[in-house]
Protein backbone atom coordinates (compact mmCIF):
# COMPACT_ATOMS: atom_id res chain seq x y z
CA UNK A 1 0.00 0.00 0.00
CA UNK A 2 2.67 2.41 1.04
CA UNK A 3 4.57 1.45 -1.97
CA UNK A 4 1.85 2.56 -4.34
CA UNK A 5 1.32 5.33 -2.43
CA UNK A 6 4.75 6.38 -2.86
CA UNK A 7 5.44 5.82 -6.33
CA UNK A 8 2.50 7.62 -7.59
CA UNK A 9 3.33 10.46 -5.69
CA UNK A 10 7.26 10.12 -7.14
CA UNK A 11 5.87 10.03 -10.37
CA UNK A 12 3.81 13.12 -10.25
CA UNK A 13 7.05 15.03 -8.97
CA UNK A 14 9.44 13.26 -11.04
CA UNK A 15 11.53 15.86 -12.62
CA UNK A 16 10.61 18.52 -10.11
CA UNK A 17 11.39 16.35 -7.29
CA UNK A 18 14.78 15.42 -8.43
CA UNK A 19 15.96 18.94 -8.82
CA UNK A 20 14.09 19.89 -5.14
CA UNK A 21 16.18 16.78 -3.32
CA UNK A 22 19.36 17.66 -4.59
CA UNK A 23 19.43 21.38 -4.44
CA UNK A 24 17.19 21.17 -0.96
CA UNK A 25 19.78 18.77 0.27
CA UNK A 26 22.70 20.60 -1.51
CA UNK A 27 21.78 23.47 0.62
CA UNK A 28 20.84 21.95 3.40
CA UNK A 29 24.25 20.23 3.59
CA UNK A 30 26.35 22.99 2.42
CA UNK A 31 24.56 25.51 5.16
CA UNK A 32 26.52 24.55 7.97
CA UNK A 33 29.54 23.40 5.79
CA UNK A 34 29.94 26.65 3.72
CA UNK A 35 30.96 24.76 0.26
CA UNK A 36 29.60 21.16 0.88
CA UNK A 37 28.75 20.71 -2.68
CA UNK A 38 30.69 21.10 -5.66
CA UNK A 39 30.86 20.80 -9.32
CA UNK A 40 31.38 17.30 -11.16
CA UNK A 41 34.13 17.48 -13.07
CA UNK A 42 33.02 17.66 -17.02
CA UNK A 43 35.37 14.45 -17.49
CA UNK A 44 33.90 12.05 -15.59
CA UNK A 45 34.66 8.59 -14.97
CA UNK A 46 34.11 7.69 -18.60
CA UNK A 47 37.54 8.53 -18.62
CA UNK A 48 36.40 11.69 -21.60
CA UNK A 49 39.79 13.60 -21.15
CA UNK A 50 39.77 15.22 -24.49
CA UNK A 51 38.93 18.63 -23.15
CA UNK A 52 42.19 18.15 -21.17
CA UNK A 53 40.77 19.12 -18.06
CA UNK A 54 44.18 19.20 -16.02
CA UNK A 55 42.01 18.83 -12.89
CA UNK A 56 40.05 15.44 -13.94
CA UNK A 57 42.46 13.12 -13.47
CA UNK A 58 41.98 8.77 -13.76
CA UNK A 59 43.81 6.36 -10.96
CA UNK A 60 43.97 2.49 -12.11
CA UNK A 61 44.54 0.74 -9.48
CA UNK A 62 45.09 -3.14 -9.56
CA UNK A 63 45.97 -5.18 -6.27
CA UNK A 64 49.89 -4.11 -7.22
CA UNK A 65 50.19 -0.93 -8.70
CA UNK A 66 48.43 2.50 -8.12
CA UNK A 67 48.80 4.57 -11.57
CA UNK A 68 47.86 8.19 -11.62
CA UNK A 69 47.59 9.95 -15.13
CA UNK A 70 49.31 12.74 -13.88
CA UNK A 71 51.39 13.57 -10.75
CA UNK A 72 50.55 16.85 -10.56
CA UNK A 73 47.18 19.42 -11.05
CA UNK A 74 46.61 23.07 -10.50
CA UNK A 75 44.68 24.25 -7.71
CA UNK A 76 41.32 24.02 -7.58
CA UNK A 77 38.45 21.33 -7.49
CA UNK A 78 40.39 18.35 -8.23
CA UNK A 79 38.38 15.02 -9.74
CA UNK A 80 40.23 11.57 -9.20
CA UNK A 81 38.67 8.88 -11.31
CA UNK A 82 39.50 5.62 -9.62
CA UNK A 83 39.18 2.39 -11.46
CA UNK A 84 39.63 -0.65 -9.93
CA UNK A 85 41.27 -3.16 -12.12
CA UNK A 86 42.32 -6.13 -9.40
CA UNK A 87 40.78 -8.38 -7.56
CA UNK A 88 40.65 -7.06 -3.61
CA UNK A 89 38.45 -3.91 -3.15
CA UNK A 90 40.23 -0.78 -3.01
CA UNK A 91 40.15 2.37 -1.49
CA UNK A 92 41.69 6.11 -3.03
CA UNK A 93 43.34 8.33 -0.38
CA UNK A 94 44.64 12.20 -0.41
CA UNK A 95 46.85 12.63 2.26
CA UNK A 96 48.58 15.77 3.12
CA UNK A 97 52.29 16.07 2.77
CA UNK A 98 52.90 14.47 6.19
CA UNK A 99 51.63 11.34 4.89
CA UNK A 100 48.89 11.13 7.95
CA UNK A 101 45.93 13.77 7.48
CA UNK A 102 43.12 12.75 5.22
CA UNK A 103 42.53 15.37 2.58
CA UNK A 104 40.21 13.22 0.60
CA UNK A 105 39.25 9.76 0.37
CA UNK A 106 37.10 7.05 -1.35
CA UNK A 107 36.02 3.68 -0.58
CA UNK A 108 34.80 0.57 -1.58
CA UNK A 109 35.51 0.77 -4.97
CA UNK A 110 35.46 -2.99 -5.99
CA UNK A 111 36.79 -5.20 -8.77
CA UNK A 112 35.22 -3.12 -11.94
CA UNK A 113 34.07 -0.39 -10.83
CA UNK A 114 35.26 3.03 -11.18
CA UNK A 115 34.60 5.77 -8.45
CA UNK A 116 35.52 9.96 -8.02
CA UNK A 117 36.92 11.50 -5.54
CA UNK A 118 35.95 15.21 -6.11
CA UNK A 119 37.71 17.47 -3.64
CA UNK A 120 38.90 21.38 -3.63
CA UNK A 121 42.85 21.38 -2.95
CA UNK A 122 44.79 24.35 -2.26
CA UNK A 123 48.12 24.34 -3.94
CA UNK A 124 51.22 22.37 -2.01
CA UNK A 125 52.84 18.66 -1.44
CA UNK A 126 50.48 15.40 -1.32
CA UNK A 127 50.41 11.94 -1.10
CA UNK A 128 48.03 9.32 -2.74
CA UNK A 129 47.59 6.24 -2.22
CA UNK A 130 45.38 3.19 -3.24
CA UNK A 131 44.65 0.45 -0.60
CA UNK A 132 44.29 -2.82 -2.08
CA UNK A 133 42.33 -5.52 0.40
CA UNK A 134 41.42 -1.59 2.77
CA UNK A 135 44.00 -2.26 5.28
CA UNK A 136 47.86 -0.98 5.77
CA UNK A 137 49.33 1.67 4.29
CA UNK A 138 48.55 1.42 0.67
CA UNK A 139 50.69 2.36 -2.52
CA UNK A 140 51.54 5.77 -2.15
CA UNK A 141 53.22 8.37 -4.54
CA UNK A 142 53.86 11.82 -3.74
CA UNK A 143 51.61 14.42 -5.57
CA UNK A 144 52.07 18.17 -6.36
CA UNK A 145 49.61 20.94 -6.78
CA UNK A 146 50.56 24.11 -8.11
CA UNK A 147 48.69 27.30 -7.75
CA UNK A 148 46.48 28.82 -10.10
CA UNK A 149 43.45 31.25 -10.11
CA UNK A 150 40.77 28.82 -9.52
CA UNK A 151 40.68 28.59 -5.94
CA UNK A 152 37.70 26.24 -5.35
CA UNK A 153 34.70 27.20 -7.93
CA UNK A 154 33.57 30.43 -9.03
CA UNK A 155 35.03 33.20 -10.67
CA UNK A 156 36.18 33.48 -14.48
CA UNK A 157 37.56 29.74 -14.96
CA UNK A 158 37.78 26.41 -16.98
CA UNK A 159 34.60 24.80 -15.29
CA UNK A 160 32.44 28.22 -16.03
CA UNK A 161 33.37 28.34 -19.50
CA UNK A 162 32.28 24.78 -20.07
CA UNK A 163 29.70 24.82 -17.68
CA UNK A 164 28.37 27.75 -20.50
CA UNK A 165 29.02 25.86 -23.54
CA UNK A 166 26.96 23.03 -21.63
CA UNK A 167 24.05 25.25 -21.06
CA UNK A 168 24.65 26.77 -24.89
CA UNK A 169 24.44 23.64 -26.84
CA UNK A 170 21.75 22.06 -24.77
CA UNK A 171 19.15 25.23 -26.00
CA UNK A 172 20.45 24.49 -29.37
CA UNK A 173 19.37 20.76 -29.15
CA UNK A 174 16.01 22.07 -27.80
CA UNK A 175 15.74 24.74 -30.41
CA UNK A 176 16.00 21.82 -33.17
CA UNK B 1 31.98 -10.10 -7.41
CA UNK B 2 32.49 -12.00 -4.57
CA UNK B 3 34.49 -8.55 -3.30
CA UNK B 4 31.35 -6.58 -4.55
CA UNK B 5 29.32 -9.11 -2.80
CA UNK B 6 30.88 -8.49 0.09
CA UNK B 7 30.62 -4.95 0.21
CA UNK B 8 27.21 -5.19 -0.50
CA UNK B 9 26.41 -7.43 2.35
CA UNK B 10 28.56 -5.45 4.76
CA UNK B 11 26.89 -2.19 3.65
CA UNK B 12 23.46 -3.75 4.11
CA UNK B 13 23.85 -6.34 6.87
CA UNK B 14 23.38 -3.66 10.30
CA UNK B 15 20.45 -1.97 9.02
CA UNK B 16 18.88 -5.44 8.13
CA UNK B 17 19.44 -6.66 11.66
CA UNK B 18 18.20 -3.29 13.11
CA UNK B 19 15.32 -3.23 11.24
CA UNK B 20 14.12 -7.28 11.63
CA UNK B 21 14.80 -6.95 15.41
CA UNK B 22 11.88 -4.14 15.52
CA UNK B 23 9.52 -5.74 13.00
CA UNK B 24 10.00 -8.64 15.36
CA UNK B 25 9.07 -6.95 18.57
CA UNK B 26 6.01 -5.32 17.21
CA UNK B 27 4.86 -8.65 15.60
CA UNK B 28 5.60 -10.52 19.21
CA UNK B 29 4.09 -7.71 21.50
CA UNK B 30 1.06 -7.38 19.05
CA UNK B 31 1.55 -4.46 17.44
CA UNK B 32 1.23 -4.97 13.84
CA UNK B 33 -0.76 -1.98 13.21
CA UNK B 34 2.77 0.44 13.60
CA UNK B 35 4.47 -2.02 10.97
CA UNK B 36 3.24 0.98 8.43
CA UNK B 37 5.73 3.34 10.11
CA UNK B 38 8.51 0.76 9.71
CA UNK B 39 7.93 0.40 6.76
CA UNK B 40 7.58 4.00 5.45
CA UNK B 41 11.10 4.68 7.36
CA UNK B 42 12.58 2.23 5.52
CA UNK B 43 11.22 3.45 2.02
CA UNK B 44 12.10 7.24 2.48
CA UNK B 45 15.50 6.04 3.71
CA UNK B 46 16.41 4.14 0.19
CA UNK B 47 14.34 6.27 -2.11
CA UNK B 48 16.22 9.13 -0.67
CA UNK B 49 19.92 7.72 -0.54
CA UNK B 50 19.37 6.18 -3.89
CA UNK B 51 17.93 9.47 -5.37
CA UNK B 52 20.62 11.79 -3.97
CA UNK B 53 23.88 9.44 -4.95
CA UNK B 54 22.16 9.27 -8.33
CA UNK B 55 21.76 13.18 -8.91
CA UNK B 56 25.36 12.93 -7.36
CA UNK B 57 26.39 10.69 -9.72
CA UNK B 58 25.14 12.06 -12.87
CA UNK B 59 24.24 15.41 -12.04
CA UNK B 60 25.86 18.54 -12.55
CA UNK B 61 26.87 18.69 -8.52
CA UNK B 62 29.08 16.70 -6.50
CA UNK B 63 29.72 16.34 -3.13
CA UNK B 64 32.79 16.76 -0.91
CA UNK B 65 34.47 14.55 0.98
CA UNK B 66 34.07 16.76 3.90
CA UNK B 67 30.29 16.63 3.32
CA UNK B 68 29.78 13.09 2.91
CA UNK B 69 31.81 12.26 5.76
CA UNK B 70 30.27 14.34 8.06
CA UNK B 71 27.01 13.21 7.07
CA UNK B 72 28.01 9.65 7.45
CA UNK B 73 29.07 10.42 11.08
CA UNK B 74 26.65 12.97 12.47
CA UNK B 75 24.10 10.25 10.93
CA UNK B 76 25.55 7.16 13.20
CA UNK B 77 25.67 9.53 15.98
CA UNK B 78 21.97 10.32 15.99
CA UNK B 79 21.30 6.67 15.10
CA UNK B 80 22.61 5.95 17.62
CA UNK B 81 20.79 8.00 19.92
CA UNK B 82 17.55 6.46 18.82
CA UNK B 83 18.47 2.97 18.57
CA UNK B 84 19.37 3.25 22.39
CA UNK B 85 16.43 4.91 23.16
CA UNK B 86 14.57 1.70 20.89
CA UNK B 87 15.83 -0.80 23.55
CA UNK B 88 14.91 1.32 26.74
CA UNK B 89 11.47 1.44 24.72
CA UNK B 90 11.19 -2.10 24.07
CA UNK B 91 12.24 -3.41 27.75
CA UNK B 92 9.64 -0.33 29.12
CA UNK B 93 7.03 -1.78 26.84
CA UNK B 94 8.01 -5.44 27.81
CA UNK B 95 7.29 -4.57 31.46
CA UNK B 96 4.14 -2.89 31.06
CA UNK B 97 2.96 -6.16 28.93
CA UNK B 98 2.98 -8.07 32.52
CA UNK B 99 1.58 -5.10 34.75
CA UNK B 100 -0.36 -2.53 33.31
CA UNK B 101 -3.39 -1.75 30.92
CA UNK B 102 -3.32 -2.52 27.95
CA UNK B 103 -4.63 0.55 26.05
CA UNK B 104 -2.45 2.46 28.52
CA UNK B 105 0.59 0.15 26.33
CA UNK B 106 -1.43 1.39 23.47
CA UNK B 107 -1.26 4.98 24.27
CA UNK B 108 2.50 4.86 24.75
CA UNK B 109 3.19 2.93 21.45
CA UNK B 110 1.03 5.56 19.13
CA UNK B 111 3.43 8.39 21.10
CA UNK B 112 6.42 6.54 19.75
CA UNK B 113 4.94 5.82 16.56
CA UNK B 114 7.01 8.68 14.55
CA UNK B 115 10.23 7.58 16.65
CA UNK B 116 10.08 3.88 15.34
CA UNK B 117 9.62 5.41 11.53
CA UNK B 118 13.04 7.64 12.28
CA UNK B 119 14.44 4.30 13.96
CA UNK B 120 14.38 2.40 11.05
CA UNK B 121 14.90 5.27 8.38
CA UNK B 122 18.02 5.68 10.38
CA UNK B 123 19.19 2.25 10.47
CA UNK B 124 19.10 2.07 6.42
CA UNK B 125 20.18 5.82 5.92
CA UNK B 126 22.81 6.34 7.79
CA UNK B 127 25.14 4.38 5.01
CA UNK B 128 22.61 4.49 2.50
CA UNK B 129 24.14 7.51 0.65
CA UNK B 130 27.73 5.71 0.14
CA UNK B 131 25.71 2.26 -0.08
CA UNK B 132 23.76 4.11 -3.39
CA UNK B 133 27.10 5.54 -4.37
CA UNK B 134 28.63 2.40 -4.31
CA UNK B 135 25.54 0.96 -6.24
CA UNK B 136 25.49 3.89 -8.88
CA UNK B 137 29.01 3.90 -9.50
CA UNK B 138 28.78 -0.06 -9.90
CA UNK B 139 25.47 0.85 -12.36
CA UNK B 140 27.74 2.67 -14.43
CA UNK B 141 29.91 0.01 -14.86
CA UNK B 142 27.15 -2.20 -16.17
CA UNK B 143 26.14 0.51 -18.49
CA UNK B 144 29.08 2.17 -20.00
CA UNK B 145 29.75 1.06 -23.62
CA UNK B 146 33.17 -0.66 -24.01
CA UNK B 147 34.20 -3.00 -21.63
CA UNK B 148 30.73 -2.76 -19.26
CA UNK B 149 30.03 -5.72 -16.89
CA UNK B 150 27.20 -6.36 -14.94
CA UNK B 151 29.52 -8.57 -12.62
CA UNK B 152 29.78 -5.64 -10.28
CA UNK B 153 26.51 -4.68 -9.77
CA UNK B 154 24.86 -8.25 -9.63
CA UNK B 155 27.48 -9.23 -7.01
CA UNK B 156 26.52 -5.43 -4.86
CA UNK B 157 22.99 -6.75 -5.39
CA UNK B 158 23.08 -10.05 -4.16
CA UNK B 159 25.10 -9.31 -1.26
CA UNK B 160 22.14 -6.56 -0.24
CA UNK B 161 19.50 -9.32 -0.81
CA UNK B 162 21.80 -11.80 1.49
CA UNK B 163 21.70 -9.08 4.06
CA UNK B 164 17.98 -8.79 3.69
CA UNK B 165 17.69 -12.79 3.55
CA UNK B 166 19.78 -13.02 7.15
CA UNK B 167 17.39 -10.13 8.64
CA UNK B 168 14.74 -12.40 7.67
CA UNK B 169 15.73 -15.40 9.05
CA UNK B 170 16.74 -13.67 12.70
CA UNK B 171 13.21 -12.66 12.28
CA UNK B 172 11.68 -15.95 11.88
CA UNK B 173 14.11 -17.34 14.43
CA UNK B 174 13.01 -14.35 16.58
CA UNK B 175 9.28 -15.00 17.04
CA UNK B 176 10.50 -18.76 17.99
CA UNK B 177 11.98 -17.69 21.83
CA UNK B 178 10.14 -16.51 24.05
CA UNK B 179 9.27 -12.43 24.90
CA UNK B 180 11.63 -11.93 27.80
CA UNK B 181 14.43 -13.99 26.71
CA UNK B 182 13.84 -12.02 23.47
CA UNK B 183 14.38 -8.81 25.25
CA UNK B 184 17.76 -9.68 26.86
CA UNK B 185 19.23 -10.92 23.58
CA UNK B 186 18.09 -8.29 21.47
CA UNK B 187 18.73 -5.46 24.03
CA UNK B 188 22.23 -6.59 24.16
CA UNK B 189 22.83 -7.48 20.90
CA UNK B 190 21.84 -3.60 19.54
CA UNK B 191 23.53 -2.17 22.68
CA UNK B 192 27.07 -3.46 20.82
CA UNK B 193 25.94 -2.71 17.36
CA UNK B 194 25.26 0.98 19.01
CA UNK B 195 28.46 0.92 20.08
CA UNK B 196 29.86 0.02 17.29
CA UNK B 197 27.94 2.87 15.27
CA UNK B 198 29.11 5.43 17.17
CA UNK B 199 32.95 3.89 17.32
CA UNK B 200 32.29 4.34 13.32
CA UNK B 201 30.54 7.92 13.48
CA UNK B 202 33.48 9.27 15.35
CA UNK B 203 35.83 7.65 12.54
CA UNK B 204 33.99 9.31 10.47
CA UNK B 205 34.50 12.64 11.82
CA UNK B 206 37.93 11.66 12.53
CA UNK B 207 38.82 11.09 8.72
CA UNK B 208 36.96 14.39 7.96
CA UNK B 209 38.99 16.16 10.54
CA UNK B 210 36.64 17.68 12.86
CA UNK B 211 38.08 15.42 15.53
CA UNK B 212 41.53 14.53 16.11
CA UNK B 213 43.68 11.15 16.64
CA UNK B 214 43.08 9.31 13.57
CA UNK B 215 46.40 8.15 13.41
CA UNK B 216 46.22 7.54 17.19
CA UNK B 217 45.80 3.73 17.14
CA UNK B 218 44.26 1.60 19.88
CA UNK B 219 45.16 -1.69 17.92
CA UNK B 220 45.96 -2.91 14.66
CA UNK B 221 44.57 -6.52 14.02
CA UNK B 222 44.10 -6.42 10.08
CA UNK B 223 47.06 -8.69 9.72
CA UNK B 224 44.59 -11.80 11.96
CA UNK B 225 41.17 -10.54 10.43
CA UNK B 226 41.92 -8.96 6.90
CA UNK B 227 38.75 -6.43 6.19
CA UNK B 228 38.12 -8.48 2.99
CA UNK B 229 37.79 -11.73 4.71
CA UNK B 230 33.87 -12.93 5.59
CA UNK B 231 34.71 -13.23 8.51
CA UNK B 232 36.09 -9.55 8.23
CA UNK B 233 33.08 -8.56 6.70
CA UNK B 234 30.69 -9.73 8.85
CA UNK B 235 32.64 -8.46 12.38
CA UNK B 236 32.61 -4.82 10.40
CA UNK B 237 29.20 -5.69 9.08
CA UNK B 238 27.15 -6.38 11.91
CA UNK B 239 29.51 -5.12 14.91
CA UNK B 240 31.03 -1.89 12.91
CA UNK B 241 34.43 -3.66 14.03
CA UNK B 242 37.30 -1.65 12.63
CA UNK B 243 40.65 -3.84 12.74
CA UNK B 244 42.53 -0.70 13.06
CA UNK B 245 41.07 0.99 15.64
CA UNK B 246 41.58 4.71 16.99
CA UNK B 247 41.68 5.62 20.17
CA UNK B 248 39.59 7.88 20.54
CA UNK B 249 37.03 5.15 18.76
CA UNK B 250 38.15 2.77 21.15
CA UNK B 251 37.12 5.52 24.20
CA UNK B 252 33.03 6.01 22.39
CA UNK B 253 32.80 2.10 21.85
CA UNK B 254 33.28 1.70 26.11
CA UNK B 255 32.14 5.21 27.23
CA UNK B 256 28.84 4.04 25.27
CA UNK B 257 28.95 0.10 26.10
CA UNK B 258 29.49 0.29 29.84
CA UNK B 259 27.02 2.70 31.10
CA UNK B 260 24.34 1.32 28.59
CA UNK B 261 24.86 -1.98 29.06
CA UNK B 262 24.92 -1.48 32.86
CA UNK B 263 21.60 0.17 33.22
CA UNK B 264 20.50 -2.08 30.87
CA UNK B 265 21.51 -5.11 32.89
CA UNK B 266 20.07 -3.13 35.97
CA UNK B 267 16.81 -2.44 34.73
CA UNK B 268 16.19 -6.24 33.55
CA UNK B 269 17.00 -7.37 37.42
CA UNK B 270 14.48 -4.94 38.94
CA UNK B 271 12.05 -6.40 36.30
CA UNK B 272 12.22 -9.83 37.20
CA UNK B 273 12.84 -8.86 40.80
CA UNK B 274 9.14 -7.33 40.40
CA UNK B 275 6.70 -9.63 39.60
CA UNK B 276 8.31 -12.23 41.68
CA UNK B 277 8.16 -9.67 44.85
CA UNK B 278 3.99 -9.81 43.44
CA UNK B 279 3.56 -13.28 42.49
CA UNK B 280 2.68 -14.60 46.50
CA UNK B 281 -0.86 -12.51 46.50
CA UNK B 282 -2.40 -13.94 43.37
CA UNK B 283 -1.00 -17.12 44.94
CA UNK B 284 -2.14 -16.35 47.91
CA UNK B 285 -5.56 -15.26 46.41
CA UNK B 286 -5.56 -18.76 44.64
CA UNK B 287 -5.09 -20.36 48.19
CA UNK B 288 -8.05 -18.99 49.38
CA UNK B 289 -10.46 -20.31 46.80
Amino acid sequence: MITIRLSRRARLFSLPIRTLILTSTCTLVSLPLLAGCTNNAPAGSTGATAGGNPRALTVQATDSECKLSTTSAPSGTITFAVTNGGSKVTEFYLYGEDGKRIVGEVENIGPGITRELVLKVEPGNYITACKPGMAGDGIRAPFSVSDSDQQGSGGYDIQLVERAERQISAVRRRSD
Amino acid sequence: MLANFLIGLREGLEAALIVSILVAYLVKSGRRHLLPQIWLGVAIAVAVSLGFGAALTFGPKGLTFEAQELIGGLLSIVAVGFVTWMIFWMAKAARSLSGELRSQIDKAADASRWSLAIVALLAVGREGLETALFLWAATQTAAQGTGSTAGPLLGAALGLLVAVVLGYLIYRGALKINLSRFFTWTGAFLIVIAAGVLAYGVHDLQEAQFLPGLNNLAFDVSGAIPPTSWYGTLLKGVFNFSPATTVLEAIAWLGYFIPTMTIFLYQKRQRTQGPSRQTPEPVAASGRK
